[in-house]
């Protein structure tokens, strides 16, 4: 209750403050008046009373002020009032001021930039009600599994096999019945995002290219998600034989309908196929797969054989995945229902799953049914935070230790400056201030000087904050990270603006309370003789060297890593070529036309002139991207529990020709190999030694997983890097594109000596010579490519030199200051030095030799941590150990050279002291 | 008449609450109201007053509005308010309990040690 009328009072007192003050003082002078008046009735004249009155009550600001003190109002003054000081004193001393500031903000906004990104990446959720209830399901599979094809991503899991969160479209139908008999989870609902599959869109005559995701009819309702316009997907639109039907992204409605409502009804194309627009999701809705990268419409599955139709066997004239019993390729998710718990749900789901298989795939006996695995689906896939998450939290680290170096700087300059406000603290120590009042006046300037550079910090990251996924983008693929500004970034700044000001205000207030009054208020505020060791100042300096030595080890490891992958041998000769990507739409194009098309265009490509070489391949090499299938030597015998699979690609004839890829023993293809001509692969050689290690495979014959072809091998060719520069080749084969029945999109690689711009016109005239309305996508040169494999490390490499350089920068400027601040401190100690006989250059060592022993306590502090967390980052170096004695070396020397030129001026200004100066200094 | 005691540290506002709760009043007929109520023999430190009328209004003992004195002046009066009177009873309970404690303690004689 008394809590309650004090804070009343408070914040009535502070808001109407200047009432409060004009109160008090009638308050005051009518009391006066009061005993005057009684006084005056005694019988004094009034002049006289007043005065009589006057002395009994005291000073009136004495009084106000410990009104004051009751009204709880002390604090807010006196803090008031240190504000007011602080700000003055940073105003006499702009460059001290301005320095301050800009490390500061450097610091803070580097911070604030990298929290923006791991916010987007790590933290952010599924904009759908109730994330958390969301669970993924995902298989574990061992090297024996029923999942021969696949259509998505997959991992090596630990402890051998790999982990996918794909399922067939019939498996997913079985569980959904089980599940709906004896649920477990609400309903499971499945999706897949087309990614880079990009559908071709006809609006209004105009051709576009726009990205999609194909559910099912239940996705909407089980996510929670309604639109803002029109309907959702429901399940009759996901039934054989409904007409096709679209959801428009709230994106996709701004840039291509301008939001208008006409759009409900609208019948666009999509992959040449008619489908109507029946509504508009929410603002934010980016789909169940991802987080950040928003699909442009939203299909029901229905429409895949139409739309998207796939064809990996012979005996699939229709396309359809919904049918397909092999191909793993569609993500399954649900609600948790209250009162399962996830290990029951689970369990349930892997029975249903075992069940669902062996009813629809044929199961040898050695094969092992995989595992199922539920995890939270709140992220989506969380694709980004696979790859990302280890390289967020290394830079976290990294910027905090810069701002970290910041402070350490900036406590080393308020202590000096501390050291000239000595006489200042102990008038204010004689006049009856406290030590814990001093301390808080000092800790005020502190955090003024960092709330400043927060604010500045805080401008800094907003207008940065594009700047690594800038980076890590590329012209054909930009990296989709969403860096919105809201709460939680200003809090994060806030927090850390604050937490820097306590920081290095610290270590200046504590020492400024430590002032020895009497001795500071004399005359002479040292003594000569008097040896104090100035630890805090040299304790600070080596701390500031060890994090310097910390970056630079660093930016060493992560240098050395880029120029290691530059460097790394590829395989094949990068040189010259020209990618870009065309896609034969299935509806003008139904297989095996597309076929033809691409020989078409193969054809017409090599006549143009400047070219010299065309080369197609399924996968383009060193994109990040890969296609596996399942080995299998028919003239072998089976090798149990091996891994059966092996990567492909689908080739042209002259690709081992134009990518420089030597052929060790027989043939590469050529002409005679024809679509009506025996089926020829070629095997490299990792292949060849893991399924023939004793044989020659030339002429033995294979089988591809998802298909009942006989391949013969004709040739092994040399090992070449597949998807990434770090891994070693992978056991490969290929075949050539046109002994295939289809294959709709094909990466084509020109090779020229002309630049791409200047031949790019003559390219584009030739495909539209065989068809005006095909795109060129994703175009760029082999060695872009590669370099774009090379973007993270890259990135870490530019940012890592960055904080190196800066951090040696500001350890020079902390040990020239200590150094500097020392040799004036000590004047006259060493002015007496001189005097008995001591040389010039004895004083130089002297002064040398304080700056080396802190730069060898934290040089080897620094090493000695470097060492021990060096082993985090062992996943992301190329090529060294993390504790390369190379790079430890050379730190160590860096920063012990640059440790002792960093004192030498002030060194030679010791040495050049005048001693009868130095004497009379004092 | 001996001399006026000097008041004892903490008990002033307790004195304030009970000259109030007599009546509303401004600060210096606060001060008289006691002076008149403890026959003359209580002097209160003229610098300690008006704090203690504002710690207690801070406090929400009291409650103050603008008013006229005697020599038509504008003053400011008190009055007591609930919690107030809450306050001054507990006070008083307090006080006259400590009161009783201690002249127990002090008349102790050697027989009843």
């Amino acid at each position: 209750m008394t809590l309650l009328a004090k804070i009343r009072s408070y914040t009535r007192s502070l808001a109407s403050r200047a009432k409060v003050e004009d109160d008090m003082e009638a308050e005051l002078r009518s009391h006066i008046d009061l005993r005057a008046a009684d006084l005056e009735r005694t019988g004094l004249t009034s002049v006289e009373a007043h005065r009589r009155a006057c002395i009994e009550f005291g000073t009136i600001n004495t009084h106000k002020h410990n009104m004051r003190r009751s009204l709880g109002l002390r604090l807010f003054d006196e803090f008031q009032a240190d504000l007011r000081f602080a700000a003055r004193m940073l105003r006499r001393s702009p460059g001290f001021t301005t320095i301050a500031i800009a490390s500061l903000a450097l610091g803070i906004g580097a911070n604030t930039i990298i929290f923006t990104l791991a916010k987007g990446v790590l933290l952010d959720r599924l904009a759908v009600p109730r994330p958390s209830e969301l669970r993924l399901l995902s298989t574990v599979n061992g090297n024996h599994s029923p999942i021969a094809n696949s259509w998505g991503t997959s991992e090596p899991a630990p402890g051998g096999g790999f982990s996918t969160s794909s399922f067939t479209y019939p498996v997913y139908q079985a569980m959904r019945a089980q599940n709906l008999k004896s649920p477990v989870l609400e309903d499971l609902f499945a999706f897949k995002d087309l990614g880079t599959d990009t559908l071709t869109t006809t609006m209004d005559g105009h051709a576009g290219v726009a990205t999609g995701e194909l559910v099912s009819g239940n996705y909407f309702q089980q996510l929670g998600v309604v639109p803002q316009l029109g309907r959702a997907i429901q399940p009759s639109d996901d039934t054989t034989g409904a007409s096709a039907v679209a959801v428009i992204s709230d994106g996709m409605w701004s840039r291509s309908f301008g939001r208008s409502s006409s759009v409900l009804g609208k019948v666009i194309q999509l992959n040449f196929i008619p489908v109507t627009i029946i509504g508009v999701a929410p603002a934010g809705f980016s789909g169940a797969a991802s987080v950040q990268v928003m699909p442009d419409v939203f299909l029901p599955f229905s429409t895949q054989p139409r739309i998207a139709p796939w064809t990996m066997t012979e005996t699939k004239p229709d396309g359809s995945l919904l049918t397909s019993k092999d191909i793993w390729w569609m993500l399954i998710m649900g609600r948790t229902r209250p009162g399962v718990s996830d290990d029951a749900a689970r369990a349930a789901l892997e029975v249903s799953l075992s069940q669902a298989v062996r009813s629809t795939v044929a199961v040898d006996k050695d094969m092992q049914m995989p595992r199922l695995v539920l995890s939270a689906g709140s992220r989506g896939l969380n694709e980004a935070k696979d790859s990302y998450s280890r390289p967020i939290y290394v830079l976290g680290a990294l910027t905090g230790l810069v701002l970290l170096l910041a402070c350490a700087n900036l406590a080393n300059l308020l202590l000096a400056r501390a050291a000239a406000r000595q006489r200042e603290m102990s008038v204010r120590l004689a006049l009856g201030a406290t030590r814990s009042r001093v301390l808080r006046q000092v800790l005020t300037e502190s955090l003024l000087l960092s709330s400043l550079g927060g604010v500045a910090g805080l401008v800094l990251g907003y207008f940065g904050r594009d700047i690594i996924p800038h980076l890590l983008s590329t012209s054909w693929s930009t990296v989709a990270v969403n860096t919105h500004f809201d709460v939680r970034i200003f809090a994060f700044t806030a927090a850390v603006a604050i937490g820097t000001g306590f920081l290095f205000g610290l270590i200046p207030a504590w020492q400024a309370t430590r002032t020895n009054v009497s001795t500071a208020l004399k005359d002479s505020a040292t003594s000569t003789t008097r040896r104090s060791k100035g630890l805090l100042g040299k304790g600070l300096v080596a701390f500031q060297i060890a994090l310097s030595s910390l970056l630079v080890v660093s930016a060493g490891l992560f240098t050395l890593t880029l120029l290691h992958l530059a460097s790394s041998k590829l395989g094949f000769n990068p040189k010259n070529l020209l990618l870009f990507s065309i896609q034969a739409p299935a509806a003008r194009y139904p297989a095996p036309q597309d076929v033809a098309l691409h020989q078409r265009l193969e054809e017409r490509l090599g006549r143009v002139p400047g070219v010299q070489a065309v080369s197609l391949t399924v996968q383009p090499l060193l994109a990040g991207g890969m296609s596996s299938r399942h080995f299998d030597p028919t003239d072998q015998p089976k090798r149990a529990g091996d891994t059966a699979s092996a990567y492909y690609n689908n080739v042209s004839r002259n690709f081992f020709q134009t990518y420089g890829i030597p052929i060790l023993y027989g043939r590469a293809f050529n002409t005679a190999d024809t679509a009506h001509s025996p089926l020829v692969g070629i095997i490299n050689q990792t292949l060849a030694k893991r399924d023939y290690p004793h044989s020659n495979p030339i002429g033995k014959t294979f089988c591809p997983g998802g298909s009942h072809d006989i391949y013969q091998i004709v040739g092994v060719a040399a090992d070449a890097k597949y998807s990434d520069l770090r891994n070693q080749p992978p056991p490969t084969f290929y075949t050539l594109y046109d002994q295939e029945k289809e294959e709709p999109q094909m990466v084509y690689a020109i090779q020229t000596a002309q630049t791409p711009v200047a031949i790019l016109p003559n390219l584009r005239a030739a495909i539209g010579e065989v068809d005006k309305d095909l795109p060129l996508r994703h175009i760029r040169t082999q060695i872009e490519q590669i370099d774009a494999t090379m973007r993270q490390e890259r990135l870490f490499a530019t940012l890592t030199s960055a904080f190196g350089v800066l951090a040696l920068i500001l350890a020079a400027i902390g040990i020239y200051g200590i150094m500097a601040y020392t040799v004036a401190r000590r004047t006259s100690e060493i002015g007496v030095r001189m005097a008995l006989g001591a040389q010039p250059r004895q004083v130089r060592v002297m002064v040398l030799r304080e700056s080396g022993a802190m730069a060898i306590v934290g040089v080897a502090a620094g090493i000695g941590t470097s060492i021990a967390l060096a082993r985090l980052v062992r996943s992301m170096l190329f090529g060294l150990t993390p504790t390369d004695p190379a790079t430890l070396t050379g730190t160590a020397c860096l920063l012990f050279a640059m440790a002792v030129l960093a004192a030498y001026g002030p060194a030679r200004r010791a040495s050049r002291i005048d001693p009868i100066q130095a004497l009379r200094h004092e | 008449m001996p001399d006026p005691l000097d008041l004892m540290q903490g008990t002033l506002d307790m004195l304030i609450l009970k000259a109030v709760s007599l009546g509303p009043l401004h600060g210096y007929g606060v001060l008289l109201r006691i002076q008149q109520i403890s026959g003359e023999q209580l002097a209160i430190q003229q610098g300690s007053l008006y704090p203690a009328l504002f710690r207690l209004e801070h406090q929400g003992h009291i409650a103050s509005e603008w008013g006229e004195s005697e020599n038509k002046r504008k003053a400011k009066f008190y009055r007591l308010t609930a919690a107030g009177r809450k306050q001054l009873r507990t006070e008083t309970t307090k006080w006259n309990r400590m009161a009783e404690l201690i002249a127990g303690i002090l008349n102790t004689t050697s027989e009843e040690l």
